[in-house]
């Protein structure tokens, strides 16, 4: 690091506040932790507000046990277990139901389910007396929210205001998001692409104001993420149309209800959006933050500092778009494998489109760099303030 | 010509332009990354207890990131020892999330896909859930604990008098102003990946209960919240390693020169 981004970073020392818990603050704390409470005890009991029969289990009982062999020579062991459940909502509520259920050590697309577990289930309507019934899949929403309600409370107690302005954020893109494809959906014939580029433009302002508030440090950071990843977008279209598509297997992608080449550019478009406009804070951040404690700099001494920190942060923001890109394909890929499927076919189906995402997307990171420093320099040259 | 070999050498050619030597380390560390993820997976398909190898490839890929892009220091020593305790935490976390849950293996919107093979393959796909979203994290965690560590450093170099309390305080801060833009990366990096899952949803008109109770969703959500965690919880771990560690030196220099 430079002596100029140590300056930078005195700074920000200087002016921190050890700051006590105001009393204020306590109160929403206890604000925070009731609405959570309730939270949970509303998701404990909303079987109600549900349509769908739902039974606790009571009782479970193993009643067969098998060794199995596929194919592959994979030993496994497939369980039988009967069920008994209570129902918790409609005409049948507080009557006793007789359910099975097969799983396996594996778990892969089934599941052993313990007392306590909330299922929904489809009631058999012939019986009369006994009720018999299958199961349909697993409530899972007061662990979701019981999750939702953990990550909320660590990000305001360690991350304070700015914890609760990420949640802020946070949530409005999960709006801003769901809209724009409610939109899409709604409109019919518009491309998703159109629709993702406007609302990349959005979620780009509204996060950046947000985080560090209209002031031209946030214009600039706002242009140069702009810039950046439709630049990075326009390079992987003309790289496809170059190549024909070689190597590109669209088959391997998940849930495809609309043609795979026109939402995999959004794909890519909205994944690496996160981590270029983290980029472009970064930079102008520290390059404004040198400039306003030495108006003197010169033009050459900020370039040099801007290309130093970028350097520093291009590894790791290539890194985290690569790590979260690739994790997910891990199971699939475990299957295909215990499968017999080839390495390369597996290797292609799979992870040919996670790659060309991260890659996109760190095209889109490492070009910010230079965009965003040359900009904030001009910008900050242009002023006129500097003789 | 191949898709993603060009846009590796395009990749290349700006890393090395815009980083120069760490930019060519950088591109190196991915591809190791990658070869290590994937070795991961290989190691998977013989050894039973998944966590452990999850643990051993997360504490190589701390070392790449760390000791290999920025060099083997007390700063990247501070940040490495705080990106594996940060784990190890969250290992514990995700292992109950899980078990209540039950997000593992897949979900029924991936039925199509998954039917031409056997699942009873003799992989236990709850501990696999685990490795999935500590891979997932594991690049904002690494990360965040560099950053909080580096800037540290700068500050005791330039205050050696500073006391231990002070200095884990201005760590906690640096940490705060950048837990809002990784959170937002993590996000965006999911969603990106998820786009065609949420179009499914709203195509087949799931209604809200249908959608929060599909594993497919709920094992999605469950991954961000738990990266968030992940990153917010490093935030006190690493200010308190790194203070312990600079301060240690410290004495020690002190001890040294009476």
């Amino acid at each position: 690091m430079s002596p100029l981004y140590s300056q930078h970073i005195r700074n920000l020392f200087s002016k921190q506040k050890f700051n006590k818990l105001s009393r204020k603050q306590i109160f929403l704390y206890i604000l925070g932790i009731c609405c959570l409470c309730i939270a949970l005890i509303v998701t404990n009991h909303n079987y109600s507000l549900y349509k769908k029969p739902i039974a606790e289990v009571v009782k479970t009982n193993v009643v067969e046990k098998n060794k199995s062999a596929d194919l592959n020579h994979n030993k496994d062991t497939v369980y039988s277990q009967e069920i008994v459940a209570k129902i918790m909502n409609g005409k049948y509520k507080g009557r006793l139901i007789h359910l099975e259920n097969t799983y396996s050590y594996s778990g892969a697309y089934d599941q052993k389910y313990t007392v306590g577990t909330d299922l929904f289930v489809s009631l058999e309507k012939n019986s009369q007396h006994v009720l018999n019934g299958t199961i349909e899949g697993v409530k899972r929403d007061k662990q979701v929210t019981a999750v939702a309600g953990l990550f909320i409370l660590i990000l305001l107690a360690i991350g304070r205001k700015q914890g609760f302005y990420s949640i802020i954020s946070l949530f409005i893109n999960i709006v801003l998001l769901i809209g724009a494809l409610n939109v899409y959906l709604a409109l019919g014939n518009v491309s998703l692409l159109a629709v993702c580029i406007v609302a990349v433009v959005l979620f780009t302002v509204i996060s950046l104001l947000l985080v560090s508030g209209n002031q031209e440090k946030t214009h600039v950071a706002i242009i140069s993420t702009l810039i950046g990843t439709f630049v990075a977008l326009l390079i992987a279209y003309i790289v496809m149309q170059l190549t024909d598509s070689n190597g590109l297997h669209y088959e391997g992608m998940e849930f495809v209800t609309i043609p795979p080449q026109k939402i995999f550019m959004s794909e890519v478009l909205i994944g690496s959006l996160g981590a270029v406009m983290d980029v472009a804070i970064t930079i102008t951040s520290s390059v404004y933050e040198l400039y306003e404690k030495n108006k003197e700099i010169a033009h050459k001494d900020l370039l040099k500092s801007g290309k130093e920190i970028g350097g520093d942060i291009m590894g790791a923001m290539t890194n985290i778009l690569f790590f979260s890109y690739i994790s997910g394909t891990i199971p699939m890929v475990l299957l295909y494998l215990k499968n017999g499927s080839p390495l390369g076919y597996t290797f292609s189906m799979n992870f040919s489109l996670e790659l060309i995402r991260a890659l996109t997307g760190s095209i889109g990171i490492v070009l910010t760099i230079p965009i965003t420093l040359y900009l904030s320099i001009l910008f900050i040259f242009r002023k006129g303030n500097r003789k | 010509m191949n898709v993603l070999l060009l846009l590796a050498l395009i990749l290349f050619i700006l890393m090395s332009m815009v980083g120069g030597k760490k930019g060519i380390r950088s591109f190196l560390a991915l591809f190791l990354n990658f070869g290590v993820i994937f070795l991961t997976i290989l190691f998977m398909l013989s050894i039973k207890n998944t966590i452990i190898v999850t643990l051993i490839a997360s504490t190589i890929i701390s070392c790449i990131n760390l000791f290999y892009i920025n060099k083997f220091n007390h700063k990247t020593l501070a940040a490495f020892v705080s990106t594996i305790i940060t784990l190890a935490v969250l290992v514990l976390f995700i292992f109950i999330i899980e078990h209540h849950a039950m997000i593992q293996g897949f979900g029924e919107e991936q039925e199509e896909e998954i039917n031409a093979f056997s699942l009873y393959v003799g992989i236990d796909f709850a501990k696999i859930a685990i490795c999935t979203i500590i891979m997932g994290a594991i690049g904002a965690i690494i990360d965040i604990s560099l950053s909080i560590s580096s800037s540290m450093n700068e500050l005791f170099v330039h205050d050696p008098s500073v006391t231990k309390k002070n200095l884990f305080n201005s760590g906690l801060k640096i940490g705060r102003d950048i837990l809002g833009t990784t959170t937002n990366t993590l996000y965006f990096a999911f969603v990106g990946g998820y786009l065609t899952l949420i179009i499914w949803f709203k195509r087949l008109s799931y209604s809200f209960g249908d959608i929060i109770n599909s594993k497919t969703f709920c094992a999605e959500v469950i991954s961000i919240l738990s990266g968030g965690i992940g990153v917010a919880i490093i935030i006190p771990i690493t200010s308190w390693i790194s203070a312990s560690i600079f301060l240690q030196k410290r004495e020690k220099a002190n001890h040294m020169y009476k």
